[in-house]
């Protein structure tokens, strides 16, 4: 017997329909023949889960669904007889074109709000004209706020304030360690500067712990911040 | 023996010879210390209509004029000790650059004037020192200064101007070009703009220190006052450019002309 022979008997291996002589060639071909064996083994497998998972595949109401069956046979035969008709139920099956918009709808809420967080994050919300603060904010923008999903102005403020502090450090440390080298007149015209923004930095700090809700005073320390920081990057250069 | 009085005539004329001699040595020292103290530069350069000077001194004034010349004119006096000046001249680009030059050296005050074809953008910058540009209309006017010094900018017509310092004036003269972008940004000093009364540009200028913010012929119905008159905004004739003046410790005044 060859392993085509043996595959086509198999299936009726299984269900005990061969004949004695041939159940026993099939039975000694399998012995020596490693693809066939393995065949016989997957459709063992598959045969046992057929018998072990046959009552998962009947339906949920099997009842009723033989009840529908039979109506329709009859409905052929003989016109039916008018029945009940069965109470409505809501149904929770999606169509294409629900589907769809709902995949819209959540594709656009997600893009705006990544927009808009992203724009946060990247970007300092500060437009041409004057720093954002809470009166330019957007209703929309406000909403995303109290949910915190984006940043407030004096949460952006603070954030940016603490960056520019790291940043004076880093560089304050090489001004340090270059002032050495400059000439007194350097010297001097540096001390004098820096001087200045400080005072600027006090004045608007003083006036932030008064009222912390002043975006003009909060805009201009953030200025003052950024001037001592190019400052102190192009001093260092020297 | 010489008699006492051709002795007193002798010493006399000795005198003098010794007072002569010494007056010559100290000129000649006194001049030749001068002239070993300040150097000069200078190179041309051929230039299209559309160049663009960036000059990054560290010490020194800066003089930038427009000329009817197709020709960049360097021209610096270097006090000692003198700087190293290697200008690169890049396809439509004249590129100084006194830092990069000179890294790591002590070098005296370089005091430029160069002179550009007046259409050229301009954009210069120095550690400590004054700036002025006059005679430019083109699409770029920038000067910053890192610490202190005036910056005067006259006779400009650029769509885009900036001028920063942190301690000293600045004055501004010119044209408001349509849609163009103006900023003025002082730490300590006073900040004059001479523009046309036809300007069209709105306007924001902030002082949060002195509220010394004067409008002059420009104040009308269209400008407010904010933060009890630290900032004032303003839109006149249509308000198609941009004017952004800060400045932190001193006054603003507008002049219209």
């Amino acid at each position: 017997m060859n392993c085509s022979d043996c595959k086509e008997l198999i299936g009726a291996l299984m269900d005990n329909e061969l004949e004695q002589t041939q159940a026993t060639s099939v039975r000694e071909h399998l012995a020596f023949c490693a693809e066939c064996a393995v065949v016989c083994e997957d459709l063992t497998s598959i045969f046992d889960a057929c018998k072990n998972g046959a009552s998962d595949i009947v339906p949920p109401n099997s009842k009723a669904l033989w009840l529908r069956i039979n109506n329709m046979i009859e409905s052929d035969v003989k016109p039916a007889p008018a029945l009940p008709e069965p109470p409505v139920t809501r149904s929770w099956g999606i169509s294409i074109l629900r589907f769809s918009a709902a995949v819209l709808v959540i594709a656009v809420i997600s893009s705006t709000v990544t927009y808009f967080a992203l724009r946060n994050y990247i970007q300092p919300p500060t437009d041409d004209f004057t720093s954002r603060s809470a009166a330019t904010q957007t209703t929309f923008e406000k909403v995303l706020s109290k949910i915190g999903l984006v940043e407030t102005p004096q949460q952006a403020r603070e954030r940016r304030l603490k960056e520019r502090e790291a940043a004076i450090e880093y560089w304050n440390a090489r001004v340090q360690a270059r002032r050495a080298q400059w000439d007194r007149v350097t010297r001097e015209a540096f001390d004098r500067n820096l001087q200045v923004i400080e005072e600027s930095v006090t004045d608007y700090t003083t006036l932030l712990r008064h009222d912390p809700e002043d975006e003009l005073s909060g805009e201009m320390l953030d200025a003052v911040m950024n001037d001592k920081m190019n400052l102190l990057r192009d001093f260092a250069d020297l | 023996m010489m008699p006492l009085r051709q002795k007193k005539v002798f010493c006399r004329q000795a005198a003098v010879k010794t007072t002569m001699l010494l007056s010559v040595v100290f000129f000649f020292a006194l001049f030749s210390g001068e002239a070993s103290a300040q150097k000069r530069f200078s190179k041309n350069y051929p230039a299209g209509q559309n160049v663009r000077l960036r000059l990054m001194n560290r010490t020194g004034t800066v003089t930038v004029e427009g000329w009817n010349k197709a020709q960049i004119n360097i021209s610096a006096e270097l006090e000692a000790p003198a700087a190293n000046i290697v200008p690169q001249n890049l396809s439509g680009l004249i590129d100084i650059n006194l830092l990069r030059d000179n890294q790591g050296r002590e070098i005296g005050n370089v005091n430029f004037t160069i002179r550009v074809p007046y259409t050229s953008m301009v954009d210069i910058e120095t550690r400590i020192g004054n700036l002025s540009v006059t005679n430019i209309r083109s699409a770029l006017v920038r000067a910053h200064i890192t610490s202190e010094g005036a910056i005067t900018l006259t006779n400009i017509e650029a769509t885009n101007v900036a001028a920063e310092n942190t301690i000293g004036d600045i004055f501004f003269d010119g044209e408001i070009k349509e849609g163009g972008t103006y900023r003025f940004s002082s730490s300590k000093g006073n900040i004059a703009l001479r523009i046309p009364f036809s300007a069209s540009f709105k306007m924001v200028a902030t002082a949060p220190s002195t509220r010394n913010i004067s409008l002059g012929s420009f104040a009308n119905s269209d400008t407010n006052y904010l933060g009890d008159g630290r900032r004032v905004l303003g839109k006149f004739n249509g308000g198609s450019a941009s004017i952004t003046v800060t400045n932190q410790r001193g006054a603003i005044a507008f002049l219209g002309r």
